[in-house]
């Protein structure tokens, strides 16, 4: 991987950001409603309106409104939340960790689930392990996260007889075990769609590989059965399965707006939902932002990573 | 078991590997196939025995079952395999994964498959001796260096750190050699372990064998479908026919008194380059198709990269083709030889406007000095045949279907006629007309190349590109598809350019022969003049690196005694 090709792809995410961010303003500034009258509620009277939209600036023609907006970013400056009177960074900054705590928790947990079931499956491939793995797999990806959530929250945090709470959040550098238990619920409804993605993909990538004339090659070298699928199945059946995880973050990303309006958890999803109902434009815009930003690096890591798997990738 | 005092087992014991009535069938949805038959086989200690058959004959499924690495639904009906005496039929799979690698080793056909491309060559060795003998990482990796020098890699040390996509064809069999080698086995498989190299490395690979087996006084196994490589190597041989061994015997004795009809007819099948099958050369040579300088340039740096990046761009890409002139006159059948990434390929994509190129072709008075100039006439006129006829047909579509889209795009026949048209169009190949309802699984391999070539000629073509048309095929299969194509020839007086690797085949066919390296065409002769003094050192080196084998060669003898 050269230099030339980590600058072409930080630029070309540079570019997709700024278009995403045109795009973003085009939705806000397009949306019915006035966000002035929005904010004011019942004392939109017409003087009241018009001073409002010269301090939101929403007077100025939307050209001068978008440069205003984007020139703010560049200075780290996303503005002010109109509802909460806050600094936006500060307000998404927070949903932002909350959401990556459980985002990134769900992706771990689904990970280190997904690859030695769907290596298991391949392994075991038209046995009742297979076909087992490959029914509970199915049925998750195929339940939306609405549905898993509820079947959770009926059977496993009912009030008096429920393991887990119903909803919350408590900081992992607060209580771990109370994270724990919060995460717990929100994060398994998320990791289920994506098992069977990640499980299915290791499981026919892997059962290529071991159909492999450098596997057969490795077992008729006398190497233990261990040794043949730790050290020359199992890593090259990874690649792909990374390229699928970074395409689930994207997912992850609407699955978690959904989740989080379940469980209650304060991340971005929740953020994001209350700033639409109240319109919110600063918060929207920078949650929308992220989001995009968020998917775009986590395409770039992962390619990063497929290239340590995979020495033959080589990026020029 | 029998005690060791037995005599059946003191006559054995002499032997490195010996097989004794050995059958081997396959459970399949269709029933109980049969692969091997009563199977008899002896390797001395130090001997090296060939095994030859064609595709389909049971050769693989010999080796596995030595290795005892046998698909779940195999079964083994009767028999006895020993090595060095002992049965190993009745060895566990644990004690078997003691003996792989240790006792038995195995070279495989394709290097660049049978070495895990994620890790480094160096590790894929010294995973052996740390396996088999004990070793620590650091000595192991000694120990592979030293393995390594011995297969004549002249930097083994650096060979040790590169994965296999950064050496060579050549140089990752010698790996793979150095790796069969590592433990000193007693017997080692060979399994068409030159078949996917290039001819010259293929000889280097032999004479390293030939080096190795002097110098280790291993036994050994020699699969092959080619007679004339393993008349080179073997000290006796046995020929393989639908699991059965047909003949058996000294490598000389077989090739030069074959008893077997089988036999018999697998020599016969050999390409002998003094036995012309060809037409005759036209008599009056017209040009049909030139090519003035054509230039391939892959991978050709970008406007974006010439500005930004002068320096890579100026290394960025390799030439497929440069400065390549030649001609091809009409009827006449142009072969064109090289090694893999010579170009030859590329010049066939060139010829059929598949690929941009720089410099100009001339077709029948009209000069193309792009891709994008050339027309649709061109193309109907120029056809083009595919190595795997697996992956150039439709697996969705009907041979007729297949053999009749030319027909209709071309318009060559009313709508009405295309079935007529496609069932003559078989006749021609030689295939019932009723193949026009099948699909491309139901034919063989030699059955589905007719198809292809059916549907090259169903355009009327003045010329047909054959791209390694019977390198994917059997000897026998490849001999008749060569008939075919001059017999089409004859027939319809079309040009063929026929690339190729075998230089034995080339020479029974075409009129003239251009050589390709590296991109460059580095000889262009007639036919006849192939082993005249003044042909490129390159062509030289090609035409001594092929083997010829055993009963040709004694034509050739017969022919220069004739000729005194």
């Amino acid at each position: 991987m050269t230099r030339g090709y980590l600058i072409r792809r930080l630029l070309a995410i540079f570019l997709v950001l700024a278009i995403v961010t045109f795009a973003v303003f085009a939705i806000t500034t397009v949306l019915p409603g006035n966000a002035a009258i929005m904010i004011l509620g019942e004392y939109a009277t017409p003087d009241a309106v018009a001073a409002l939209e010269r301090q939101l600036n929403l007077d100025q023609p939307w050209y001068m409104q978008y440069f205003n907006w984007v020139a703010g970013i560049l200075r780290g400056d996303l503005g002010t939340s109109l509802r909460l009177s806050l600094p936006v960074s500060d307000v998404v900054g927070e949903a932002f960790l909350n959401s990556a705590l459980l985002g990134v928790t769900a992706l771990v947990a689904v990970t280190v689930i997904a690859i030695p079931l769907g290596a298991l499956a391949a392994l075991k491939r038209g046995t009742a392990v297979d076909l087992a793995i490959g029914l509970f797999s199915y049925l998750g990806t195929a339940l939306p996260e609405f549905v898993t959530a509820t079947l959770l929250l009926v059977f496993l945090a009912a009030p008096n007889s429920g393991i887990f709470p119903a909803g919350g959040f408590v900081a992992p550098w607060e209580n771990m075990s109370g994270f724990a238990y919060h995460v717990a619920l929100p994060a398994f409804t998320l990791g289920l769609i994506l098992l069977a993605h990640i499980s299915r993909q290791v499981r026919s990538e892997m059962a290529e590989v071991l159909s492999s004339d450098y596997v057969r090659a490795a077992r008729l070298k006398g190497l233990t059965e261990r040794r043949v699928i730790r050290r020359h199945a199992l890593p090259n059946s990874l690649a792909p399965a990374v390229a699928v995880i970074s395409l689930d973050i994207g997912y992850l990303l609407g699955g978690i707006i959904v989740v989080e309006e379940i469980f209650a958890w304060p991340g971005l999803g929740r953020l994001l939902m209350y700033a639409l109902e109240n319109r919110d434009l600063p918060v929207i815009q920078a949650v929308t932002l992220l989001l995009a930003a968020v998917y775009a690096l986590s395409n770039l890591v992962s390619d990063i990573v497929i290239a340590m798997l995979d020495p033959r990738v080589r990026y020029a | 078991m029998t005690s060791p005092l037995t005599p059946a087992v003191t006559e054995t014991t002499k032997a490195a590997l010996a097989i004794r009535n050995y059958s081997l069938s396959y459970r399949t949805a269709d029933g109980i196939v049969s692969a091997l038959k009563n199977i008899d086989l002896t390797i001395a200690k130090g001997q090296t025995v060939g095994l030859v058959g064609e595709s389909g004959s049971g050769k693989s499924s010999m080796a596995w079952s030595i290795m005892r690495y046998l698909p779940p639904n195999a079964v083994e009906t009767a028999g006895a395999i020993r090595l060095a005496g002992e049965e190993i039929l009745d060895y566990t799979p644990r004690q078997m994964l003691d003996i792989r690698g240790r006792r038995m080793a195995m070279v495989f056909q394709d290097p660049s498959t049978s070495l895990n491309p994620t890790i480094r060559l160096g590790e894929q060795i010294a995973e052996v001796l740390m396996r088999h003998r004990g070793l620590t990482k650091v000595e192991a990796m000694q120990e592979a260096e030293a393995a390594l020098a011995r297969t004549g890699i002249t930097h083994p040390k650096d060979m040790l750190q590169r994965y296999p996509h950064e050496a060579s064809g050549g140089e990752k069999q010698r790996v793979v050699i150095a790796t069969a080698f590592a433990c000193e086995p007693e017997l080692i498989i060979f399994d068409e372990p030159t078949t996917a190299l290039d001819i010259l490395t293929a000889r280097q690979i032999l004479d390293l064998f030939n080096q190795l087996r002097e110098e280790t006084n291993v036994s050994a196994l020699y699969i092959s479908h080619d007679l004339g490589l393993v008349s080179r190597v073997v000290d006796e041989v046995s020929v393989l026919h639908k699991g059965v061994i047909v003949e058996s015997g000294k490598v000389d004795d077989v090739f030069r008194r074959p008893k077997a009809d089988y036999t018999r007819q697998l020599i016969g099948a050999v390409p002998n380059p003094d036995r012309w099958i060809g037409i005759d050369a036209p008599v009056n040579p017209e040009p049909l198709i030139s090519l003035e300088t054509i230039g391939v340039h892959y991978n050709a740096p970008t406007m974006l990269q010439k500005i930004f990046q002068p320096k890579e761009a100026e290394k960025a890409g390799f030439w497929g083709a440069k400065n390549v002139s030649m001609d091809v006159r009409k009827g006449e059948l142009l072969g064109v030889v090289g090694e893999s990434g010579s170009g030859k390929s590329t010049i066939a994509k060139v010829l059929a406007g598949l690929q941009e190129f720089d410099g100009k072709l001339q077709f029948d008075g009209k000069t193309f000095a792009s891709r994008k100039d050339i027309d649709r006439a061109y193309r109907r006129r120029v056809q083009l045949v595919f190595q795997h006829p697996d992956a150039s047909l439709n697996p969705r579509q009907t041979i007729g279907t297949i053999i009749g889209r030319p027909l209709k795009l071309y318009g060559i026949v009313p709508a009405d006629k295309v079935a007529a048209r496609v069932a003559d169009l078989l006749e021609m190949v030689r295939l019932p007309a009723d193949y026009a309802k099948r699909h491309p699984h139901q034919l063989s391999g030699g059955e589905k190349q007719r198809v292809a070539i059916a549907r090259a000629f169903a355009a009327e073509p003045d010329l047909v590109i054959c791209d390694e048309v019977t390198a994917a095929l059997d000897v026998s299969v490849q001999a008749a598809v060569a008939e075919l194509l001059v017999k089409l020839q004859k027939d319809t007086g079309t040009a063929c350019v026929f690339i190729t690797h075998d230089l034995n085949l080339i020479r029974q066919l075409a009129h003239r022969i251009a050589v390709m390296h590296h991109g460059a065409l580095v000889d262009f002769f007639d036919g006849p003049d192939a082993r005249s003094d003044d042909r490129d050192p390159y062509t030289k080196a090609l035409l001594d690196a092929v083997p010829v084998h055993a009963a040709a060669e004694q034509s050739q003898d017969m022919m220069e005694g004739s000729a005194r």
